[in-house]
């Protein structure tokens, strides 16, 4: 398989879905063995798309130290996932990119890194953990910070102990409502910020943040109580994105296209324009 | 020096025939008034060049970057690589005003430029020849010298005609110009210093018109600090509240350019990825996948979207492209519904 960017950006190609991951009661992993593997940064994105019906925007969740294996990790909300979430291995799905700039791991040595997500939002930011987890020798201390609606929709949680087993990494959860059995924190993820001055170095840092745009919002608001700069604080802003190259206009933050200077974009330099947060 | 021939009406049509060219797009006279057509087209035999009225109504973006394409077709066992990429014979745009051109250089910038070029895009613009003229009448919206620019080309086309009082000053700017006066024969006759001067006054003539409708107006240097510097929410209130959310003012502009693209059904174990012009002002246009809870558009409220319509085109552009996004045609003045004047909301701005 050829991804045909160079002579038709829009012409998507085939790809039969090697096997379907259930990871929580509305998330899916769809998971491809390519011929030709897909060089992807941790953060440039795919469209990932049904036949027939159209694409949508997706990160790969996978490593992008392996790109032969490419999984892209879903959240059943529209028309396109609620088809995705459907499929079963063996089913055509188009793909093609990747596109956009992906996080900036060049930054990242020496530094300490505090990663955050909420939701579904855990899975363009699986990409960038796996990438860290690869350096750690290279990098301060590592801090994941997770939250979700209930324990059941917590993303990945087969992993979290292997994550948390390196060495300076660690891993706090929060679900937003308490349960029978819960141990961790309650409340949404920005309670599990407070500490975070105790935990990384501020001023030798860069945090990471996907989720829900609301979630963004207060994520950024708390980073920069505890002493982040707009500078260290990267957003992964995964709006409505379709051509992937800059030209389609709609995922536009001030003069900046999400599809080719983002999705994940420094604070820095949209804060002042109209529109970042609802 | 570019060179400058002289024709009659007569020596002028000699020279649009010798354009060779499989797609012929010209702005036509018309009884409602000029208009851009394709003149291979059978049902055109009879169009007669429009170079002596004012632009006409719709730009020619259509025939740059069509209202819908289909950019691939594919089976569930693949792309259809020959009936994926753009086909296009050679082609020909002829009675382009200056602020179409000025639209072109912007269309240009988006889909030759950044790190991928469009291909659809591109095939269109590579054979094209580029016959622009100046406006000896210009339209009570114009306002072209208020954005930077003239009622006349000074570079962009391949050939630009000046109609004087009788006749036309035709002047080359390419070599592929050049052929077609060539191929012309006598048809033409070289300029002389006095033909020139009577391009000259033409020219004065058409800036005059403008300086009388539009004055000194020039949107400043300033304007982009201005859009974002002013309060969204009070700035953009009463302009917005008079659009009616039809985008017409997207679909009649030059410079507008955003599509959508869509799968469809194209056939037996078929489909087809088409794009189709899109508009910043519809409500779904920034949409994204979830309840509505969720707040699944970034710019819900119609305010939003008209002030990044605006911001788009004096704010953003000339950090993207290094042009303004829009040519002082006008257009959209006379397509809107809801009676925004761009100029006007412009002047507010610069006060």
């Amino acid at each position: 398989m050829t991804l045909n960017v160079e002579a038709n950006p829009y012409a998507p190609q085939v790809a039969r879905l090697s096997r379907v991951i259930d990871e929580t009661p509305t998330i899916k992993t769809f998971c491809f063995d390519l011929d030709n593997p897909l060089a992807f940064r941790a953060g440039q994105f795919v469209q990932l798309g049904v036949p027939g019906l159209g694409e949508g925007p997706f990160t790969p969740s996978s490593s992008p130290l392996d790109p032969g294996h490419l999984e892209v990790t879903v959240l059943r909300t529209g028309e396109v996932t609620e088809r995705l979430h459907r499929m079963q291995a063996g089913d055509a799905c188009l793909l093609r990119g990747p596109y956009g700039k992906g996080f900036p791991v060049e930054k990242l040595e020496g530094k300490d890194v505090l990663v955050v997500g909420g939701g579904v939002g855990l899975a363009p930011l699986r990409a960038l953990i796996y990438q860290l987890l690869s350096m750690t020798d290279r990098l301060g201390r590592v801090v994941i910070k997770n939250g979700a609606r209930e324990t059941a929709e917590l993303l990945f949680r087969r992993q979290y102990d292997e994550w948390a087993a390196h060495k300076n990494v660690s891993l706090e959860l929060t679900i937003d409502r308490p349960e029978a059995g819960w141990t961790g924190s309650v409340g949404v993820v920005t309670t599990i910020l407070e500490n975070v001055p105790g935990e990384i170095d501020i001023q030798n840092c860069y945090a990471f943040t996907c989720g829900p745009e609301i979630m963004l919002k207060f994520v950024t608001q708390k980073l920069l109580e505890k002493g982040l700069k707009a500078e260290q604080i990267y957003l992964s802003m995964n709006r409505r994105m379709s051509c992937g190259i800059g030209k389609c206009g709609r995922c536009n933050i001030g003069p900046y296209y999400l599809c080719k200077d983002g999705p994940d974009i420094c604070y820095a330099k949209i804060k002042d324009y109209p529109n970042v947060f609802p | 020096m570019p060179s400058t021939y002289v024709a009659s009406e007569e020596g002028l049509a000699r020279l649009l025939e010798a354009v060779q060219a499989d797609e012929v797009y010209a702005a036509v006279r018309r009884e409602r008034g000029p208009e851009y057509c394709n003149l291979r087209a059978d049902t055109e035999a009879d169009a007669e060049p429009a170079l002596r009225e004012p632009r006409p109504s719709a730009s020619p973006k259509a025939f740059l970057q069509p209202a819908t394409e289909r950019v691939a077709v594919y089976s569930t066992s693949g792309v259809d690589a020959e009936r994926s990429c753009p086909a296009c014979g050679r082609r020909a745009l002829v009675g382009l005003r200056a602020c179409d051109l000025k639209a072109i250089e912007y269309l240009d910038k988006v889909f030759r430029g950044g790190d991928v070029a469009d291909p659809f895009y591109e095939a269109r613009r590579t054979s094209e020849l580029l016959i622009s003229v100046d406006c000896v009448a210009v339209h009570e919206n114009c306002f072209c010298t208020a954005v930077g620019g003239r009622p006349f080309a000074e570079s962009g086309f391949d050939l630009n005609i000046t109609p004087l009082e009788e006749g036309y000053l035709v002047e080359v700017g390419s070599e592929r110009g050049q052929e077609v006066v060539e191929r012309a024969g006598d048809a033409v006759r070289e300029a002389t210093e006095e033909d020139l001067r009577r391009r000259d006054a033409a020219r004065e003539a058409s800036l005059e018109q403008l300086r009388r409708q539009t004055g000194d107006w020039r949107v400043s240097d300033r304007i982009q600090e201005a859009l974002l510097a002013k309060d969204e929410a009070a700035a953009w209130g009463d302009e917005a509240a008079k659009c009616v959310e039809c985008a017409a003012c997207t679909f009649i502009c030059p410079t507008c350019h955003c599509f959508y693209l869509y799968d469809q059904a194209g056939g037996e174990e078929e489909f087809e990825r088409v794009r189709t012009w899109d508009s910043c002002i519809l409500g779904d246009y920034h949409r994204m996948a979830g309840p509505a809870g969720a707040k699944p558009s970034p710019r819900p409220g119609l305010r939003t979207r008209f002030a990044n319509r605006m911001l788009h085109k004096y704010a953003f552009s000339p950090t993207q492209y290094g042009l303004l996004g829009c040519t002082g045609c006008g257009r959209c003045i006379e397509a809107c519904y809801g009676q925004i004047d761009i100029r006007d909301v412009l002047r507010g701005f610069e006060e």
